[in-house]
């Protein structure tokens, strides 16, 4: 209780409820916007929160992963154009409602949906925290260097096995993520590793000018040399408390939907597709229309909503408690607790409990900051959709650069950042994940500095796994790829990917 | 009647128009070009792409993504053979862009949703994927270049001062418990410390990964050539070009920033992109320029992000307005 009092106390500050403000309604506005996802926002402010105070940082980047979503179901029920890409599912349902004249029932349905999702995985972590906490404390001491190895490994696996129809190409670019994170020199050797006496690469590659590179500068490339698109014109009318009632209706769906959501955000690599898709496929099977699915059916938009926004709380939670992230998000948020000086992992729980408390209770403030602003302003916003897609690709660029050149003031960082961006554009135009890179970079990190650190105890192979906690999370590392191999010759086919 | 397509022809939407017109005449005169002489032996096949992607954008255009557009152009003629006069074009309910629509009973049968029809949605739908064209040729880039680092690994990561035990042979069988070593085991942890372990394991991933990921694609580059598909790679490359025009702005800007200053060069860059992708007009270049300055406002002046400062144009200044622009901006 005295963490949850000092985690209170910390997030009253002025400077940390104005970054929940601020980053709220932008994501709200960057989810809104098609084109404009939440990875490219948090990648452009992750430079600038070297300046800001460590919590002020973690709550702007989490304001705006928390209410993107939110701001993503607009253009998914308005234009059929999911702002983010996990509103996709939301098109099925939202989009066939305003066609049908119920535009504004979509809207107040995924705005009440959202909440739900939203606050049912901070307040399922923030009962956690308290029924487990003491417990949790003592999780410290299971969790050694090899176990934690042995997590970012599962981690990797479960990254790969996760993107089903892209496997070879997930592996393939985790692999160079991997091989980005070893490019530089050992400090404890002093033996250089991929930098070809290329002066600038001695340090190593930066995380934040890949990040930037990667999702903001290629998709500014992406909409500079796109087409502005011409969504036709949808108007918002009021009503958008009256979701909260039909939600009420459709108890169940809600509520095995927000539990799939917080279930699938816990694991490593999952995240918010599958969480949907086990909802929405839940949801049809238990309606009494499922032939309404995909036809403006309230149910389905509920399952979608509500699972898509329960992830991010949840998605936390590895992040936190093995220090493994889960997917580009989380890995970018990764970038600030390593500047803070915090290291996530089981070691929190004891060192920083208030921390804990203090971000799933601004995440708690932000979903019903962005409600408020949505059921007051949801006309303003749902205009962001009109502002021509060419324009802000010259307003992303002109932000990365800021973005990379703020990390050391180094020209050839913005060179690297073009260099990866272009990458990006490559990855982007062909379809290919781009996550799986970033991660690659993330974990990739995770896996060498563990090895190196748990090396001493480490006398023969076994030892790596005989822990109680590694042996299990070797088990599990085994049972997926299996799972992988088996997958692969099940769904052979000729001149499949 | 008019109201929808009065909506659609606003000023906000005759401005994007406007845009398409103009960011076709400076870089794409190069790229039309290229495109001329690449297809001039298939012009056939050109004018068949031009006709389809006007049809597309047609379609677009009026919001007919899952629509049939021939059944609606069918509709929209019998309306108008119906009227006599312009007056009578009231009578036609094609609210197209209203929320009202569509009150047509033809326009509404035509939606279909991509949600699949089969009763049950499949994860696969989820993470559709289609490999593209050009998908072959940036898989075969990545095998080559992992087989770079592959050949690199030996000389690039400390592999020549590798410290390994006499018999590797037997000290892995060792590891699993199946040999005998005589005499003090090396640690394994001391070869765990080694520069070259952790590239060794990357390579176990990245090299079958590479290879698997080329062997793919080249199926399916087989497959559509086996069924005489498309495979013309010239598309894509010329998007790859195209890009590169922007690559190099982003260039000539990061070398622009310590000559000019970050304020200057970001409201240069702004107008000029703004003006570079086709709105020209004032209020669009307006908008570019009070973009750009709020960008340099909340980085640079309340953000205080250090760009470079010692900026040749800040001199011509007087001292006090010198020390305030070195400052905020």
């Amino acid at each position: 209780m005295e963490a949850f009092l000092i985690g209170l106390e910390n997030l009253l500050q002025p400077s940390v409820l104005f970054a929940i403000v601020i980053g709220s309604i932008g994501g709200l506005a960057i989810g809104a916007i098609p084109g404009i996802g939440p990875a490219i926002a948090i990648a452009i402010l992750l430079p600038a929160t070297i300046f800001l105070d460590d919590l002020v940082s973690l709550v702007l980047l989490l304001g705006v992963y928390g209410s993107s979503m939110y701001g993503g179901a607009i253009p998914a029920i308005l234009i059929n154009t999911p702002g983010t890409p996990v509103n996709a599912l939301t098109t099925y349902d939202g989009y066939a409602m305003t066609r049908r004249g119920e535009a504004s029932r979509a809207l107040s349905l995924a705005y009440a949906a959202s909440f739900f999702g939203g606050c049912f995985s901070i307040l399922a972590a923030l009962i956690a925290l308290f029924a487990f906490g003491p417990y949790l404390r003592d999780l410290g001491a299971l969790f050694g260097q090899r176990d934690i190895l042995m997590a970012a490994i599962l981690g990797s696996v479960l990254l790969i096995a996760a993107h089903r129809q892209t496997m070879g190409i997930a592996a393939l670019l985790f692999g160079f993520g991997f091989l980005i994170a070893m490019i530089g020199r050992q400090t404890t050797r002093k033996i250089d590793r991929f930098t070809f006496d290329f002066e600038y690469l001695f340090p190593g590659l930066n995380l934040i000018v890949v990040i930037i590179g990667i999702f903001a500068l290629s998709q500014a490339l992406i909409l500079l040399t796109g087409k502005d698109s011409d969504p036709p014109e949808a108007r918002v009318g009021g009503g958008a408390l009256l979701g909260f009632a039909e939600l009420s209706k459709n108890k169940i769906v809600t509520l095995l939907s927000a539990l799939y959501g917080t279930i699938m955000g816990i694991i490593p690599g999952v995240g918010e597709f599958v969480a949907q898709f086990f909802s929405y496929s839940t949801a049809r099977a238990l309606s009494k229309n499922p032939t309404r699915f995909g036809h403006g059916s309230a149910e389905g938009l509920i399952a979608s909503e509500t699972a898509n926004n329960a992830v991010p709380a949840a998605a936390m939670i590895p992040l936190l408690a093995l220090g493994v992230p889960g997917e580009a998000l989380t890995a970018m948020m990764m970038v600030v607790f390593f500047d803070a000086g915090i290291k996530p992992g089981p070691d929190i729980f004891e060192n920083n409990p208030d921390f804990l408390f203090s971000l799933f209770i601004a995440l708690l403030l932000i979903n019903v900051l962005v409600l408020s602003t949505l059921l007051l302003s949801s006309r303003l916003i749902s205009k962001m959709i009109y502002i021509p897609n060419r324009f802000l690709g010259s307003l992303v660029m002109i932000l990365s650069f800021v973005g990379v050149f703020s990390i050391r003031n180094s020209l050839s960082d913005c060179i690297f950042a073009v260099f990866f961006g272009y990458i990006g554009f490559i990855l982007r135009r062909l379809d290919w994940p781009l996550v799986p890179l970033v991660l690659g970079l993330v974990l990739g990190s995770i896996i060498l500095e563990r090895m190196t650190a748990g090396a001493s105890q480490v006398k023969s192979l076994m030892d790596l796994v005989n822990r109680p906690v590694s042996a299990v999370l070797a088990i599990s590392i085994l049972v997926i790829v299996c799972f992988i191999i088996w997958s692969m010759v099940k769904n052979r086919r000729p001149y499949d990917s | 009647m008019y109201k929808g397509i009065k909506a659609y022809f606003s000023r906000h939407t005759r401005d994007k128009l406007e845009a398409k017109r103009h960011s076709a005449d400076v870089g794409s005169y190069f790229r039309s070009l290229i495109t001329t002489i690449i297809y001039w032996p298939r012009f056939d096949i050109y004018l068949l792409n031009m006709i389809s992607e006007m049809k597309y954008n047609l379609r677009k255009k009026l919001d007919l993504g899952y629509c049939n557009l021939e059944i609606l152009l069918k509709a929209i003629g019998d309306g108008l053979a119906k009227t006599k006069n312009k007056g009578d074009l009231n009578s036609l309910n094609l609210y197209l862009f209203d929320e009202q629509f569509p009150i047509s009973e033809n326009v509404q049968a035509s939606f279909e949703s991509e949600c699949p029809p089969d009763g049950k949605v499949k994860l696969d739908d989820l993470f559709a994927f289609k490999r593209k064209r050009g998908d072959f040729l940036f898989s075969s880039v990545l095998l080559i270049a992992a087989l770079f680092f592959m050949v690199s690994f030996f000389t690039e990561t400390g592999w020549q001062s590798r410290k390994l035990p006499n018999d590797l042979g037997t000290y892995v069988l060792h590891q699993f418990g199946f040999g005998e070593i005589e005499g003090k085991v090396v640690r394994f942890g001391r070869i765990l410390k080694q520069s070259w372990v952790g590239p060794l394991l990357c390579l176990m991933v990245l090299i079958p990964a590479a290879i698997w990921n080329a062997k793919s694609s080249f199926r399916v580059h087989r497959y559509r050539k086996r069924f005489l598909l498309p495979i013309s790679i010239r598309y894509e490359l010329e998007k790859y070009v195209a890009a590169l025009e922007y690559v190099a702005y982003f260039i000539l800007y990061t070398v622009l920033v310590p000559i000019l200053g970050y304020l200057m060069s970001t409201v240069l860059l702004g107008v000029f992109l703004t003006w570079r992708v086709g709105y020209r007009t004032t209020r669009w270049i307006l908008t570019g320029l009070l973009s750009s300055l709020i960008i340099v406002l909340v980085f640079r002046s309340f953000l205080q992000i250090k760009t470079p400062i010692s900026i040749w144009l800040y001199d011509f200044l007087p001292s006090a307005m010198r020390g305030f622009m070195l400052t905020y901006f």
